[in-house]
């Protein structure tokens, strides 16, 4: 009987403790309204302040001089797990007449990806990376499918 | 006709009105609810006569109380949205008559009893005066039947529990 | 100096100056149900605001922040948007009864703010028996709601119904007894006796522990009275998409939201009444200086100020605690708030009759 009613009061005031630790937090959270952490986009949009692993698109990052990290190692094509990317490739004839694989177009289905990352996880050159620009809507879908590499560009010397 | 024998006549026309519905309609969930507006007609009547701790009491039990139990037993056991079978000829020849019967014996004790015209005496129906008479063991006092009604409250409430409460059966090996 | 008494008295004197009795009795009471309606439309249109402001920035968000200025019109589109859409009765629906539900629900409501005071003697009944009265016809608020979910013929309305059948009929044992807690105290169940009884210090101070404590369960129970999350089992959107009101859209549905949240500010008002003495203003012992400061503040805003605390105090709680099941619901009342209430029903009894209290 003792053991009941000490159990029956610990319960009450283990669930009053807890009940009111929760609405501390929530009260903090009330009164803090430096914490809110809701974007009034439109308006905003010059000082936007997107966090560090907000995911956008998928680009490839060129240098000054149109040069790209990317072997066509189709890593990404496999890992994508919808078919988002394409990668062609061709055949260069390099200044000491080797042939050597390269990319010719890299094709991305930004209507199709879903943002997962795992393309960028896959690639051993680091060639790809996510942006962080959101506003993607056009009129016509055939817009969406982006080709990565720009024209003219090469892989980087020393890249294998 | 004053103002105050206008609004008897609404009331007793309203409780009047939805008894009949109660007991004429064939679904019974829209029986208990015309009951349910019956009682707040006679609810309604005692606070016509100032009769305030009554009328809320009479709220209290039989429209919260009853009315919500008679719902909830029918919920739970009928198949509420069939409309229930016609009465028989015979039954309602023999419900006609004992209405008419119980109609014809209050009439008849009304009709005998001589209301005094003066009743000069003020009815005191404030909260305290009651709590007061209730509780009142001496002259006027109504603490035995009080009491008596508790005991049997208690007993009712100990039944459920015996009837509700699970037994544990020895554990054999 | 202008107050809602003096107004009101004054309408009084000008109408039977000019009109016979049963005119004036006629015209205030229209005056009455006027005031009462648009309190009504107020009521809704501000608490539903206050409740979307105070769960955005509990939740860190920002809440309605487009229509008008801070958002503050939201409520009055949401309400134009709701009367113009289509009233929905369901096929196989009790119509008669599916569309005096929300009615049944309503009155009921406002039928609860009549012995309420809201300022110094300005109350639209203030009849001998209260707070008894608003005991007994909130009971009835369930018929309501029993009628709404067994009419839409839905099963997910009827079990909303039900549960919140039993969770109304089991809550309203406790909230009374924390009721019968502070009259014990007062004597009286008339709301001015209450309220002027408070006029030395709220019965939440002068009461010891056992008002706290009647004040906490008091709280609870209304909160679940109300349907209200944590208790809000009748509604449940995860498993029962709506409860009783699955079935009702365009303004029959903004009246059971509406009365719900009526509901709130009465029970709110009640419990203002109660334990934080009305409209009595704040007072501390012997500051006479800081005495006369608080008794300047009118007699409404201190009502309102009050209600309005405890308003927030359970939107609170809803934004803040998970939801129950309905046997946690069942065991919460039964097996704690109850027996720790008749307990301190009794412990309150004796020291009122010690005269322990201040």
């Amino acid at each position: 009987m003792i053991t009941f009613l000490k159990q029956y009061f610990t319960d009450i005031y283990e669930a009053i403790v807890s009940l009111l630790k929760g609405m501390k937090l929530t009260g903090y959270y009330f009164t803090h309204h430096k914490e809110i952490i809701t974007q009034e986009y439109p308006e905003n949009r010059a000082t936007l302040n997107l966090p560090e692993r907000f995911r956008g698109e998928v680009v490839m990052p060129h240098d000054e001089n149109n040069e790209h990290a990317c072997t066509g190692c189709s890593a990404c094509e496999l890992a994508c797990p919808n078919g988002t990317i394409k990668i062609l490739n061709k055949f260069e004839v390099n200044a000491e007449g080797k042939k050597k694989k390269a990319i010719d177009t890299f094709v991305y289905h930004l209507e199709l990806c879903t943002m997962c990352n795992l393309c960028i996880v896959a690639c051993p050159t680091d060639a790809i990376k996510m942006a962080q620009t959101f506003e993607h809507s056009v009129f016509d879908r055939s817009l969406l499918t982006k080709k990565l590499n720009q024209p003219n560009s090469k892989l980087r010397e020393g890249i294998e | 006709m004053d103002f105050k024998d206008i609004f008897f006549y609404l009331i007793a026309i309203y409780i009047l009105g939805t008894g009949i519905m109660a007991v004429s309609t064939r679904k019974i969930f829209r029986a208990s609810i015309w009951l349910l507006f019956s009682l707040i007609g006679i609810a309604a009547f005692y606070f016509w006569l100032n009769l305030e701790f009554l009328a809320a009491v009479q709220v209290a039990v039989y429209v919260g109380g009853i009315v919500v139990l008679i719902i909830f037993s029918i919920f739970l056991t009928q198949k509420t949205g069939n409309q229930m079978a016609k009465t028989g000829t015979q039954q309602t020849i023999f419900a006609a008559l004992a209405s008419l019967l119980g109609f014809a014996l209050t009439a008849y004790l009304v009709y005998q009893h001589h209301f005094g015209s003066n009743q000069t005496q003020e009815l005191d129906a404030s909260i305290e005066n009651i709590g007061t008479q209730m509780l009142n063991p001496g002259d006027g006092g109504f603490l035995l039947p009080f009491e008596a009604v508790s005991m049997l409250l208690l007993s009712a409430l100990i039944g459920c529990i015996v009837i509700a409460m699970k037994i544990k059966k020895e554990e054999t090996a | 100096m202008i107050s809602l008494e003096n107004i009101s008295a004054s309408i009084h004197q000008l109408l039977s100056a000019n009109l016979s009795q049963t005119a004036v009795i006629l015209i205030e009471m229209s005056i009455i149900a006027l005031l009462a309606i648009t309190l009504f439309a107020l009521l809704g249109l501000i608490l539903v605001f206050m409740e979307r402001k105070v769960s955005a920035w509990i939740q860190i968000r920002l809440g309605p922040n487009r229509v008008g200025p801070k958002g503050i019109f939201q409520t009055t589109a949401d309400t134009i948007k709701l009367a113009l859409k289509e009233g929905f009765v369901p096929d196989g629906a009790d119509k008669f009864l599916y569309k005096l539900a929300p009615f049944v629900v309503m009155i009921i409501a406002m039928m609860l703010l009549a012995p309420i005071a809201f300022a110094k003697n300005f109350a639209m009944w203030d009849l001998n028996i209260g707070v008894f009265f608003i005991t007994a016809i909130s009971s009835v608020s369930v018929i309501g709601i029993l009628m709404a979910g067994w009419a839409s013929n839905n099963q997910y309305s009827l079990l909303g119904a039900m549960r919140s059948g039993a969770q109304i009929i089991s809550y309203e044992i406790s909230a009374g007894m924390a009721i019968l807690t502070i009259i014990v105290l007062t004597g009286s169940l008339q709301i001015s006796e209450i309220v002027n009884s408070q006029s030395n210090g709220w019965w939440l101070f002068k009461g010891h522990i056992p008002a706290v404590i009647a004040f906490v369960i008091y709280i609870i129970a209304v909160t679940a009275e109300t349907n209200r999350a944590p208790f809000d089992m009748a509604e449940a959107e995860s498993e029962l998409t709506g409860g009783f009101h699955t079935e009702y859209s365009g303004m029959r549905f903004a009246l059971f939201f509406l009365a719900e949240y009526i509901n709130i500010f009465i029970v709110c008002a009640v419990g203002a009444t109660l334990f934080l003495g009305g409209w009595m203003p704040f007072h501390i012992g012997a500051w006479e200086g800081f005495n006369h400061i608080m008794d300047f503040i009118p007699s409404s805003v201190w009502f309102l100020g009050k209600t309005f605390f405890l308003i927030f105090v359970i939107m609170w709680f809803r934004w803040t605690f998970p939801r129950l099941r309905i046997d946690q619901l069942l065991n919460l009342e039964w097996k704690y708030l109850l027996p720790i209430s008749l307990f301190n029903l009794l412990f309150m009894t004796l020291i009122a009759i010690k005269g322990w209290h201040f």
